[in-house]
Order: C-alpha cells, then sequence, then structure tokens
C-alpha cells in the first residue's frame, strides 16, 4: 500500500513531508528506508515542497522535433517575470501527446497546443489559488474494426459466451489461428503466454494489463483506453476467465487522467451487467478488477518492473528467469498483456480468428494501431493492416509530409530501435536481406518496407507501436542525442552497463553535438555500445546505443562534420 | 500465520538430517549435473541449502530450511576446488563484485557475466544469480573474447567515477573494484569523470563509520547486510538512474539516523564508501569535545582480560565502539522503557538495577454513575491502578522474582538488585533492540565501558570473553536466575533446597547463544536437554493438519524442552507422548541466551529433589493440556481465505453489522466510558460483506504482541485472553508489536512512589500500563455490545463470523 499511500499524502500536502512518511511508517509497520526507496524513486513524488506553479515541459522526440526547447525557453521568460521561487520550469519525459506536440504539464494538468501566452494565464491561475481546468479530448467512439460492438452497447458477449461455455483451451486455440501477437513491441504470442499461465500450477493468479505507455511516440493506448474502455475490460476479464486469474489491474501511467476516469466507470459497467465481479453472469465464475494508477516512469513499461512497482518496491526489473508466467506478482504466475493485445481479443473470439488473422495485407497477418508522430501533416492514431509499407502508411494515413518536407528518416520503434534512411545503399544492407532484392539494385526505398515485425527484423530494426517520421530538415546528430537523453533519463539504475553507460554516452554525445569530438572517441561509443547490449539486466539498457548506433550506420556524412 | 502446504520429510543432506518440506527435498534429491567451465567438466547437484557466512544453515521464518539453486559460479568454485585437491591450478576467472554467497544474488554490476551460447551471440549471463543447466557449456573471460571485452568495459564505467585510490585502498590496498581493475589492467577509464557534487557527498556524522557516497557502486551489499544479515532495516537505495545512491532510513546523515552501528555495512562494503574512521583518518568528534565519552582505542582495548580472545585488527577496524563513561553516586545510566543499542561492562564501582514502576494493573471500577432514563442504561465506570494484592485476577501469576534479562531477578516485593565490577548489563536491548528493562544507577562512583552492538557480538562469539561472561554468570547470576523462573518456585520456598539445588545445577550448565532464525530443535528431534531462556525470544511450534501452528513465545525467565525428557516417567507415560521425542519446534527469533542442562542432569535434579519432580510434572501437564486445547481450537477452523486476514484465529471479535450500525459511535463512547476516558476499540477495521470487524482484541492463536516485552510482563491465558501483569513497565512495545492496534497505552496520574534505590526519597512517577480489551470482566455482557442501540455490535468467534458472511451470500 506504500504507492497509494504516497499519493495520498502528495495529494493532500502538495509533496512529502518527513513527518507524515514517519507516521506512515508507524502505521504500515513498514522500515523508513522502505517507504524512503520508493518515495525517491518515482520523480512524481516531491520530497520537498516545491514552487507553487511548476510547468513541465516534454523534452522527448516528436516534441523536441516540433521545437519543444524554444517553448522551455520562452517559459523560462515568463516565470522570471514572476517572483523567485514562484514559478519553476523543468523538463519532463513523454507525456503520451504526441500527435499535438509540444505537450507541457502545469502542476498535474496535461495540455497541448498551448502557445506560452496560454501557459501564462494557467500560471496565474495556479498564483490565484484558482482551480486549473482540464483539456478534454475526444471520447466518441470510432468505427474501428477491434470494436464488434461500434454502433450499440457494449454487452460482453465475448464473456458471456464463455459463461456459457467455459473453454479455455478453444480460446487459446482461437488466438494461435488469429496470429495475435504481442502489441507492446515485443510480439510475443498471446497464445503462449496464456497458456503458459493456464498450465501452470497455483491456485492464485493475476492477470494485468500493461497500460503504462510512456514511450516517446506512443499514445495509441491513450485513444484505446478513452474512446474503447469496454474492449481492455473485456479483454483480461477473458484473459482472467481462461487462465484462472481471479484478480485483474489495469495499469495505466498517473497522467492519463481522463482515460483513468474511463476505464473506471467502465469497470463498474462491467460489474452491474455482470460481466465482471462474483458471479459472472449468474455462474460461479469470478474476476475482481481494478485500476493501479502508476507511480510513474518509461521503466514501469517493462513488465517484471511494472511489477515491481505494483508490489510497493521500486520499479526496478527482475533477472529472468523466472518469466512472470511462471512466477509474477507476488511470485505467482501473472498473464501481462498491453492495452491493444487485451483489446483485440473480444473481437477475435466474436468475429473468429481467421478473420483477424486475414486483415494483413503483402503476405503480413492481421492488423494494429500505430501512433505516428513527427513531420507528417496529420499525425495521429491510426488502425491498419500488418503489411502496409511506409509510403503508403505517410501518404494514406498522414496525407504524406508537412510544410513541404520530404521524408528523411524514420524511427519504426520509438527510441528503441534507433532511425532508417529513406533509401539504403544495398552495401549497408544485411546481407540476407540484400540477396533477397532484385538484381540490379543499388538503392533500397525504405518507404516500399512493409510494416511487418519479420520485415524489421531482418533490417536489424524493430517494429514498435510508436512510428516517428523525420522531414528533410532533422538533424541525425541532435535527434540521436535527445534518443538517448531520454534513456539516462529514465534508466532505473538498478545494473552497472545501463545505469552508468547510458549516462555515460550521453554525455559524450552531448560532447560530440558541441564538436571537434576526437574520432577514436567514436570506438569507445562502440565498445560501449556491444557492452550495454551484452550484459544489460532488461531491454532498456540493451536498446540505449541503438539511436547513435544506427546514425553512424546510415548518416556518417551527418556525424563527419562533429569530429575533430 | 504460516500455513506449509507440504507435507514435511525427513532429508539427510550432507551428513545431516534435517526435517525439510517435500517439494524441497524432491529438488534437492534431483540428479546431479555435469557443466563444463573453458572446457573443464565439473559435476555439481542442481539445488542446496542456504547457508550464512559461517557456513551454518538458514531458516526461514517457519523454521525450514531455504533451498538455492546452484548458480554457475557456484560450480566455478567447486572446479577450481576440486581441481586443487587433485593438485592441479584451475582459478575461478569470474570476478565478483555484487556478490557474496551468503547473500541473495540480485546481480546488478554484471561483472561476473559468463557466455553461455556455443555460438557467442546471444545475451552473456550473471554467473552469480544464473542456475546451472544439463550439459551447459559456459566460457569465461578466460577463453571468451566478448566476455573479456565487456567486464573490461564495465570496470572502465565503474573506474571512471571512482575515486582511486578510494579511502580502503589507500589504507589497505583492498578496495575490489580496484583490485580488478588493477587485475585487467583499466585502472585508468577512457569516460569522462563524475563531476564533484552534492549528489555524492560524504557523510562523516557516525562516530564509527565514515561514508563516502563517490567511492559507492550500488552493489547492493550493505543494503542486504544492514536488512538481510541484521535485520536492522536501516540501509536503502535512493533515487534512480546515474542518481541513485545508499541511503539511511529517509536519506538521514547515519550518525543521526536509526542505525546502531552494528557495523555490518562496513564490513560488506568492497570499496571505501563505508570504511571506519580511525582506518581512514577521519577524527571522531569526542576527540574535539573533552566532556563526551572517551574512546578507547584498540591497543588499551587489548590489554584487558575481557577483550583478549578479540583479534588487534578487529578492534581497530571497530575504533569507536567501545567508550568509557563516568558517573558520579546515584547518575542514572540507562532507564527502563528507553530504546538503546549498547551494552555496559561496569570496570569499576557497583550499580543498582531497579524498576520504578509501580507494581500494579488498570482496573475498571463501576462508578457513581449517571444512570439514564433507562435505568443503567448508560453504565459509568473509571480506571484506577490496582496492585494483585487487592485485585486478584484469574490466571495472574504467584512468583515473587522477575526476570529482566541480563540474568538479573528482581523480588517484586523489593525490586532492587546490585552488578559489580565485572558484570555486564544492558545486552539484551543491544543485540535485539528491545526496550530496557529496568533502571541501573551509579551506587557511588562508577566507570563504564559502553559497547556498541558489533564489540559485544563479538564478545559473545570469542572463546576467551565468552568464557569470562559465563564464569561470571555461573558465579554470580544463576541463582538469582533460577529464582525467577516458574518452575523453580515451588523449591525455593525452602531456601536451603533452592540453594543445594542451584549448587548441583551451576556445575552442569552450558551457556548458549543461538542466532535468530536458527532452530534450537525440531518437532520429532531426540530429547537430550532442557533449556532457561536467560534472553531473547523463542517461538514454539508444532506440525498440525499440513501446517505450523504457534503454540507460545516464551521470552526472558522461560524454560522448555522438559516434556521430551518425561515421556518415559510412569506418571507422564499416560499422556501417551512420543517417546523421547520433541513434541514441538523451537526456533530462535532474535538472539537469544540460552541456558542448557542435559538431559542426563535433569533426570538426576528429578531424582534428587521431589518437590522439583512433582512441580516439573504438574505444569507439563499444565502445557500439554493447554497446546490440545489450541490445537483442537484449530481443527475447527478452516483455511479458507479468511485465513489470510488473521481472523479464522480470533476467538473473540467485536463485529459490527453495518446494515444495522447508524455509525453512531455508542460502542466506542461506551468503551472509553467503561475504561476511564481511554478506549480500547476503535469502530474501524476489516470489512466482510456487511460486516465490519472493529479493532479489539483478537485474542490471536499467534499471539506476537507477547514477543519482546523486556520484563515478560505480558501473557496468555487458558481462553487465549492477554493478561497484563503488574509489573509492567509501560514502554509500549506490546501496542507496538500488535497488529491490529489493538494494545493502548493508558496514562495514569503520576503517584508518589518511594524510590526503590534510595527509599527515604519520594519521587513522582507518572504511571503508563498496557491495557487491551478485557470484555469488561465482572459485566454480564462487554459496554460496547451493552451499549449498541440499535443490535448491530455483537461479539464472536472467527468461525460463527466465516458462517454469518457465508450464509449472506447464499
Amino acid at each position: 500500500m506504500i504507492v497509494q499511500r504516497l499519493s495520498e499524502i502528495q495529494h493532500r500536502c502538495g509533496y512529502l513531508p518527513e513527518d507524515e512518511l514517519k507516521a506512515l511508517s508507524k502505521r504500515i509497520g513498514e522500515p523508513l528506508h522502505r517507504i524512503h526507496e520508493v518515495a525517491s524513486f518515482f520523480p512524481h513524488y516531491l520530497l520537498k515542497p516545491g514552487p507553487d506553479a511548476v510547468v513541465r515541459i516534454c523534452r522527448d522526440m516528436a516534441c523536441h522535433l516540433a521545437g519543444a526547447k524554444t517553448l522551455h525557453a520562452a517559459m523560462e521568460g515568463v516565470a522570471s517575470e514572476f517572483g523567485s521561487g514562484q514559478v519553476k520550469v523543468e523538463g519532463v519525459s513523454c507525456l503520451g501527446q504526441c500527435d499535438h506536440a509540444p505537450a507541457a504539464c502545469v502542476n498535474e494538468f496535461v495540455y497541448w497546443d498551448k502557445s506560452p501566452r496560454e501557459l501564462r494565464g494557467l500560471v496565474e491561475r495556479v498564483l490565484a489559488k484558482e482551480g486549473l481546468p482540464r483539456q478534454e479530448a475526444p471520447t466518441d467512439r470510432l468505427d474501428w474494426k477491434i470494436d464488434p460492438y461500434f454502433g450499440g452497447e457494449a454487452t460482453y458477449e465475448a464473456v458471456r459466451r464463455f459463461a456459457e461455455n467455459p473453454d479455455g483451451d478453444a480460446i487459446i486455440k482461437a488466438l494461435e489461428v488469429s496470429t495475435l501477437k504481442g502489441m507492446g513491441g515485443a510480439r510475443f504470442p498471446t497464445f503462449r503466454k496464456w497458456s503458459a499461465v493456464k498450465g501452470s500450477p497455483g491456485v492464485i493468479k493475476y492477470a494485468v494489463v500493461n497500460g503504462d505507455e510512456s514511450e516517446p511516440g506512443t499514445f495509441k493506448d491513450r485513444e484505446l483506453f478513452r474512446r474503447a474502455p469496454h474492449l481492455v475490460v473485456e479483454g483480461i476479464i477473458l484473459a482472467g476467465l481462461v487462465t484462472g486469474a481471479k484478480q485483474g489491474w489495469i495499469y495505466i501511467r498517473h497522467e492519463y487522467e481522463e482515460e483513468i476516469d474511463a476505464v473506471r466507470e467502465e469497470i463498474k459497467r462491467a460489474v452491474a451487467k455482470g460481466a465482471c465481479g462474483r458471479k459472472i453472469f449468474g455462474t460461479d465464475l469470478e474476476f475482481e478488477l481494478e485500476v493501479f494508477v502508476s507511480p510513474g516512469g518509461y521503466i514501469c513499461g517493462e513488465e517484471s518492473a511494472l511489477i515491481e512497482a505494483m508490489e510497493d518496491k521500486r520499479a526496478e526489473p527482475r533477472n529472468k528467469p523466472p518469466f512472470l508466467v511462471y512466477s509474477g506478482l507476488y511470485n505467482r504466475p501473472t498473464v501481462m498483456n498491453n492495452v491493444e493485445t487485451m483489446s483485440w481479443v473480444p473481437a477475435i473470439l466474436l468475429k473468429g480468428p481467421e478473420w483477424y488473422r486475414d486483415m494483413g495485407v503483402n503476405g503480413s497477418t492481421g492488423a494494429w494501431f500505430i501512433s505516428v508522430s513527427g513531420d507528417v501533416k496529420r499525425p495521429g492514431v491510426y488502425e491498419i493492416p500488418f503489411g502496409l509499407t511506409i509510403g503508403e502508411m505517410i501518404d494514406d494515413c498522414c496525407q504524406g509530409m508537412k510544410d513541404g518536407l520530404t521524408f528523411k528518416a524514420i524511427a519504426p520503434s520509438g527510441p528503441s530501435g534507433g532511425v532508417l534512411p529513406a533509401s539504403i545503399p544495398v552495401s549497408r544492407l544485411p546481407a540476407k536481406f540484400a540477396a533477397s532484392l532484385p538484381e540490379g539494385t543499388t538503392e533500397f526505398d525504405v518507404r516500399t518496407l512493409p510494416l511487418d515485425p519479420s520485415k524489421l527484423q531482418s533490417l536489424d530494426n524493430m517494429l514498435g507501436a510508436a512510428i516517428v517520421v523525420l522531414g528533410s530538415n532533422a538533424n541525425m546528430v541532435d535527434f540521436a542525442l535527445n534518443l538517448v537523453e531520454f534513456y539516462a533519463n529514465e534508466s532505473c539504475g538498478k545494473c552497472v552497463p545501463c545505469r552508468l553507460g547510458s549516462h555515460k554516452l550521453a554525455e559524450m554525445l552531448q560532447t560530440l553535438k558541441k564538436g571537434n569530438f576526437p574520432r577514436a572517441g567514436l570506438a569507445l561509443v562502440d565498445e560501449l555500445a556491444r557492452a550495454m547490449i551484452l550484459t544489460s539486466i532488461c531491454g532498456l539498457g540493451m536498446v540505449v546505443p541503438n539511436p547513435i548506433t544506427t546514425v553512424l550506420k546510415y548518416f556518417p556524412e551527418e556525424v563527419e562534420p562533429y569530429l575533430a | 500465520m504460516p500455513v506449509i502446504l507440504d507435507d514435511m520429510v525427513q532429508f539427510v543432506f550432507e551428513g545431516r538430517t534435517l526435517a525439510v518440506p517435500k517439494t524441497l527435498s524432491e529438488k534437492l534429491s534431483l540428479p546431479p549435473i555435469t557443466i563444463t567451465i573453458d572446457g573443464h567438466p565439473v559435476e555439481v547437484p542442481q539445488a542446496s541449502l542456504k547457508r550464512d557466512e559461517a557456513g551454518r544453515f538458514v531458516y526461514d521464518a517457519d523454521g525450514n530450511p531455504i533451498l538455492r539453486e546452484t548458480t554457475i559460479f557456484d560450480a566455478a568454485i567447486k572446479l577450481s576446488e576440486e581441481a586443487k585437491q587433485r593438485g592441479e591450478d584451475i582459478p575461478i576467472s569470474i570476478p565478483i563484485l555484487c556478490h557474496r554467497e551468503h547473500l541473495t544474488p540480485v546481480a546488478v554490476c554484471r561483472i561476473c557475466v559468463v557466455d553461455t551460447d556455443p555460438n557467442g551471440k546471444s545475451k552473456l549471463l550473471p554467473a552469480c544469480r544464473q542456475p546451472v543447466d544439463k550439459g551447459m557449456q559456459v566460457k569465461t573471460m578466460a577463453t571468451s573474447q566478448r566476455v573479456r571485452d565487456s567486464v573490461g568495459l564495465l570496470t572502465e564505467l565503474l573506474m571512471a567515477d571512482h575515486p582511486s585510490p578510494c579511502a580502503k585502498h589507500a589504507a589497505t590496498k583492498d578496495c575490489e573494484l580496484e583490485v580488478i581493475a588493477e587485475n585487467l589492467g583499466c585502472t585508468s577509464s577512457r569516460f569522462p569523470r563524475r563531476p564533484k557534487g552534492e549528489d555524492r557527498p560524504h557523510d562523516d556524522s557516525s562516530v564509527v563509520i565514515a561514508v563516502d557516497h563517490s567511492a559507492c557502486i550500488m552493489c547492493d551489499r550493505c543494503v542486504r547486510g544492514c536488512n538481510e544479515i541484521r535485520n536492522n532495516q536501516v540501509l536503502g537505495r535512493m533515487n534512480k538512474g546515474y542518481l541513485a545512491r545508499i541511503a539511511f532510513d529517509l536519506d538521514a546523515p547515519m550518525g543521526r539516523s536509526t542505525c546502531v552501528s552494528c557495523g555490518e555495512c562496513m564490513i560488506s562494503c568492497p570499496t571505501g564508501a563505508l570504511t571506519n574512521r580511525a582506518v581512514v583518518g577521519i577524527t571522531p568528534p569526542d576527540k574535539r569535545d573533552p566532556s563526551k565519552p572517551v574512546v578507547v582505542h584498540a591497543d588499551e582495548l587489548v590489554t584487558m582480560p575481557l577483550f583478549e580472545g578479540i583479534s588487534h585488527p578487529f578492534l581497530k577496524f571497530n575504533d569507536g565502539a567501545v567508550v568509557r563513561k563516568h558517573y558520579k553516586d546515584k547518575d542514572i545510566i540507562c532507564k527502563e522503557g528507553d530504546f538503546g543499542s549498547t551494552a555496559y561492562f561496569i570496570e569499576q564501582g557497583e550499580v543498582s538495577v531497579y524498576l520504578s514502576a509501580s507494581f500494579k494493573h488498570v482496573k475498571t471500577k463501576k462508578g457513581k454513575g449517571n444512570h439514564g432514563l433507562f435505568g443503567g442504561f448508560i453504565k459509568k465506570f473509571r480506571s484506577e491502578l490496582v496492585s494483585r494484592k487487592t485485585d486478584r485476577r484469574e490466571g495472574e501469576g504467584t512468583q515473587r522474582f522477575i526476570h529482566i534479562g541480563d540474568s538479573i531477578s528482581l523480588d517484586l516485593e523489593k525490586p532492587i538488585a546490585e552488578i559489580k565490577a565485572g558484570g555486564i548489563f544492558g545486552e539484551m536491548t543491544c543485540m535485539n533492540s528491545y526496550p530496557r528493562s529496568a533502571t541501573v544507577r551509579a551506587l557511588g562512583p562508577v566507570t563504564v565501558l559502553e559497547l556498541q552492538r558489533n564489540v559485544l557480538y563479538i564478545l559473545q562469539r570469542s572463546k576467551k570473553s565468552k568464557a569470562m561472561l559465563d564464569a561470571i554468570y555461573k558465579e554470580r547470576a544463576i541463582e538469582s536466575h533460577l529464582r525467577s523462573v516458574p518452575i523453580f518456585a515451588r523449591i525455593a520456598e525452602t531456601e536451603s533446597e533452592f540453594k543445594r539445588l542451584v549448587d548441583r545445577v551451576r556445575p552442569q550448565v552450558d551457556l548458549l547463544r543461538i542466532n535468530n532464525g536458527d532452530v534450537i530443535f525440531n518437532q520429532g528431534d531426540l530429547a537430550d536437554a532442557f533449556y532457561l531462556i536467560r534472553s531473547g525470544f523463542v517461538k514454539v511450534s508444532q506440525r498440525h493438519l499440513g501446517g505450523d501452528h504457534v503454540l507460545n513465545y516464551l521470552g526472558p525467565g522461560g524454560y522448555f524442552g522438559e516434556i521430551g525428557l518425561l515421556t518415559d516417567l510412569p506418571e507422564v507415560r499416560l499422556l501417551g507422548l512420543p517417546s523421547g521425542r520433541r513434541t514441538a519446534s523451537c526456533i530462535a527469533l532474535d538472539h537469544v541466551d540460552l541456558v542448557r542442562i542435559s538431559g542426563d542432569a535433569f533426570r538426576s535434579l528429578l531424582d534428587e529433589f521431589p518437590t522439583f519432580r512433582s512441580e516439573v510434572i504438574d505444569m507439563a501437564f499444565d502445557r500439554v493440556h493447554e497446546n490440545e486445547k489450541t490445537l483442537r481450537d484449530l481443527e475447527s477452523s478452516s483455511l479458507a481465505s479468511f485465513l489470510d486476514q488473521g481472523l479464522a484465529n480470533a476467538q473473540s471479535l467485536l463485529v459490527l453489522d453495518l446494515e444495522k450500525c447508524t455509525r453512531c459511535d455508542e460502542c466506542t463512547k461506551a468503551c472509553a466510558d467503561a475504561h476511564d476516558g481511554v478506549t480500547r476499540l476503535i469502530r474501524d477495521g476489516l470489512r466482510f460483506d456487511k460486516y465490519l470487524v472493529a479493532s479489539s482484541c483478537r485474542s490471536c492463536l499467534d499471539p506476537y504482541c507477547m514477543v519482546g516485552c523486556p520484563v515478560n510482563s505480558i501473557h496468555r491465558l487458558n481462553d487465549r485472553e492477554i493478561l497484563i501483569e503488574d509489573w509492567c513497565i509501560g514502554c509500549g512495545k506490546c501496542a507496538e508489536n500488535c497488529p491490529y492496534g489493538n494494545i493502548n497505552m493508558h496514562s495514569l496520574p503520576a503517584e508518589w512512589m518511594s524510590d526503590p534505590a534510595h527509599p527515604e526519597n519520594k519521587v513522582a512517577v507518572v504511571q503508563q500500563k498496557a491495557t487491551s480489551c478485557d470484555l469488561c470482566h465482572g459485566l454480564s455482557s462487554p459496554s460496547c455490545v451493552y451499549a449498541c442501540p440499535h443490535d448491530a455490535a455483537h461479539r464472536m468467534d472467527g468461525q460463527e463470523l466465516l458462517a454469518l458472511v457465508k450464509a449472506s451470500h447464499k
């Protein structure tokens, strides 16, 4: 209960006063260091009273490309007009508003599309002790294929069918046929996870939805939560019923306030309909579901770190094995899926696994949601078939590049996979990939690359949920530095390679950016990258070097001017 | 309540017979497997049992050994040792920093990574944590270039921020990181250094230990040492990422934290981050202030008989942990109920030990009353302090002497004793962090050595010092100790007989020290001795219905182990106990000092002293009956989910029916009225369906409140109610222990009392006594139930509540 109680104290006092923490320690019988190690881990918790108004400007990827630094400087100017210590401006990690970058927070409230003048107005409201308005996003349902109930009421039909005929194996088989894979980016077959948890011995099991969505460039879960919360709720109920988990949580990042409210309301509705809670649709089936509000941080998206946070610990990834399906939350078998993965389950069961499988194009299977941001005309969330090419995505979904820019590069997995250029000389392609191209090809046009995990993998890259498109004016060294800085900010600090490596790498790139970087330093970057990939505990440490290694690989001419 | 779902089986492990859960024995019985390390085959067991630094088995809270999967690093050690026995040399080519065999592996430094992929492609794995797998082919840095590169680079990263040489390396050349860096030839780093700044400060606030955060590599060894090994719960990690560092409590300076200076963190630290001040040459504060106690340095300590067996380097390493203090006549050295972390050795002079609390308990009496309209609807009561002479409670002890630990017993009639030069006191508080059990005052000028825990610990482990302290106990304290043990009470009525018995016992006793968590004996073991507790607490539990159930907690002055020695006596045989076997398991909950009397010696005492024999048998019968009752109660309880809440345990719950309850709080008011304005009831607690279980004594089957009472004044009666004996000193430990907040401290007006040490003086003593729900003794129904105007409050046991909840579901 540490996390919730800290949030409660912070809400009441504005920060975490020492006396309150001491009283809490006594009340719940946990030593002071246990409370402090959690309180000091999450930047959301303040151990000292802060200024009256804090303006936090997102510093990551899409916001960075859209001029977050300029906004930050402008707000510094605004802050200096007020008395000292009244207003503070600081950077913050991705707020999940990449489609209307740059985003900002004033105290606890998230805003987007706001000019410095408008933000100033909000600051004044805070100083005048007036409440802040919440900027609301549209909640209307869209005609998505994922929503089998579109146009009508969500009746939890898939749950009802299971209640009538509780055949978990049939559902697992359906998931296998559908080819549904983990939409968080790891692409692990969903049926494998479910069947592992179902087969794990033990009476107590848990189900968790990973809705931490804190990776720069990713905001599709935000839309799914707000516009169609019934899908994720029905998905996790099914996961519970199939695997034998009787308790579940939907873990949502705390900045998603509207989304948290929407999911909470939907859980109430599901319980009222008899689809959740005790005696599901009159049977002996049961599943208790709650929202767990994340104390925040990108690392919480790593599934075992998320579990640690739920157990009131520092969100530090566990050493694996054991895997969560055998020993997860409170060391019980735990089924954890991304919001979108869970959300697809009802439609797959109601419309049939083949329906989902056959949606793919260009030899791929299935469909998915992408969050596109960066230099395109219409950034946003799109439901597309797997196999759609990058060119089709830019032109058809996003209506092309913005402001007359030409397509220069793409980050197909947020910051994690690094970048791909618009066109790759065959000499820089992996041999196997190059061999698959028609003879005589000298350049590979990345616009023709289908968005499919296996295709990206064959280019030594990966396909995540975040797609950031860069236009011709992008500075690749600056972009790589921004991405590596994100990781340095978000490293949990548990293992040496990531704690020290991500920071040193960011420092080295800052030096590179200033120019006159010794050429031998690049060899050290390379050595560090290899050691981080080989020795880090979790995926975060392993992907930290990708932004700079891919820039060095595909844009060496852009790095050249910075070298001594 | 610990529930073991496994059956227990006897298992022979490395020549020792252990009782282990079945699943654990299955894992231990797996056939050994062979792996290769750098091409050398080695055969290892798949699992073993966890041990501490000294190689002793470690047990969990339920007294079971802990399984430890064999890791690649374990296999590397075995390979190297076996080679040595054959006269070959296969060095362990896996460096370690964050790992030590007795600590739970965390695998954070990654310096021990090895390659297990024959294709040399996938991630490297930490040898300290990775379990061995059949046929595994391990390559260490001796044979793998990518392992060598990675280990070198990680070392370089660590060295980039390490102040080289750090305090430890400068003084003793043994900073583990710098040694590894020297061996790998990467003492200089190509990475930018961490700028000097506030985020990695020096902390010189502790008298003993110097903290240099800039030398810390976040290996987590000190944190595990503090919390896992010592269970002191002071050290943790703070912040995240590059700013992460260790912190005491809420990041307090070490010297102002709850740290007890046990020294474990300092011993655990591989670098110069936590070092002894003397070693790194930082002047302790006392040198600057002559009015403060004076540190006694190693050079002087080694000349004293008490420290004769302690190594000079240890004393030097712990410089500052022994200070000399001088007291004038009547100065108070320590006070009952205070917390502390030190013990005292009297060098010169004499001290008196006494209790200043009044020997009374809180009694509720009918007041004049405000009889309501309906005659007695509202009852008025008041509380006062009365002694057992005027208000005898059922089940109350009759003993005249009470044991206050430290091998001192006080006569309730005249609760004062003396300790002479050469004696030691305060060990129980020092070792186990219990409140001081008595007040100690100087009788004339006194010089004492105040010892920190790490020094006391090593004294008790050193043969010579222990022999000296044991001799003092046997010579001076044993008589007083035995006098306070209930089993000797009857024979103590005849002084000459008692003296004869003490003289018989004296040469026969062994004095033992048991570490927290260690099993003294297991149920079913051969009974070979009888034990008396000098200090610390012992958990007595019995296996029943597949679970392990606490029968009792025994504290200072307690005794155990007699039943197994009595089973073959004709009077006892009819109880049908297993002959010569232990009927329960006993586990040390903290540092426990025991007096062991061998089975033969015990039996000869029985033969020689008939009064003692009959007393022992009577008490054994009582114990056996009490245990049977406990287990009967268990049989009637089910292991429903209910168990998790501890409610099935409960014998008398105050249950509020929330549908009837109007939240008028009359029950709480009635309780407060009945107890002098101090309520023992809080209308809040766990909810079950429409029932609220209000906080009032649950009379738990596992009464954890009893652990830690420094004067052993909290007892449990046959009906499981808690009784607080008159000699409660009001320290509040039981109130702190009760997980349900149901023991409250009741303050009563100051009373003028004669000072036990100086009877001519009268002093005002503010009385504070522990109280718990007494079910309103003497009234037909508890006040709270009686007062409820809505029939919403009822008293019932856990099973009745379970039945109600179930019924309301149907």
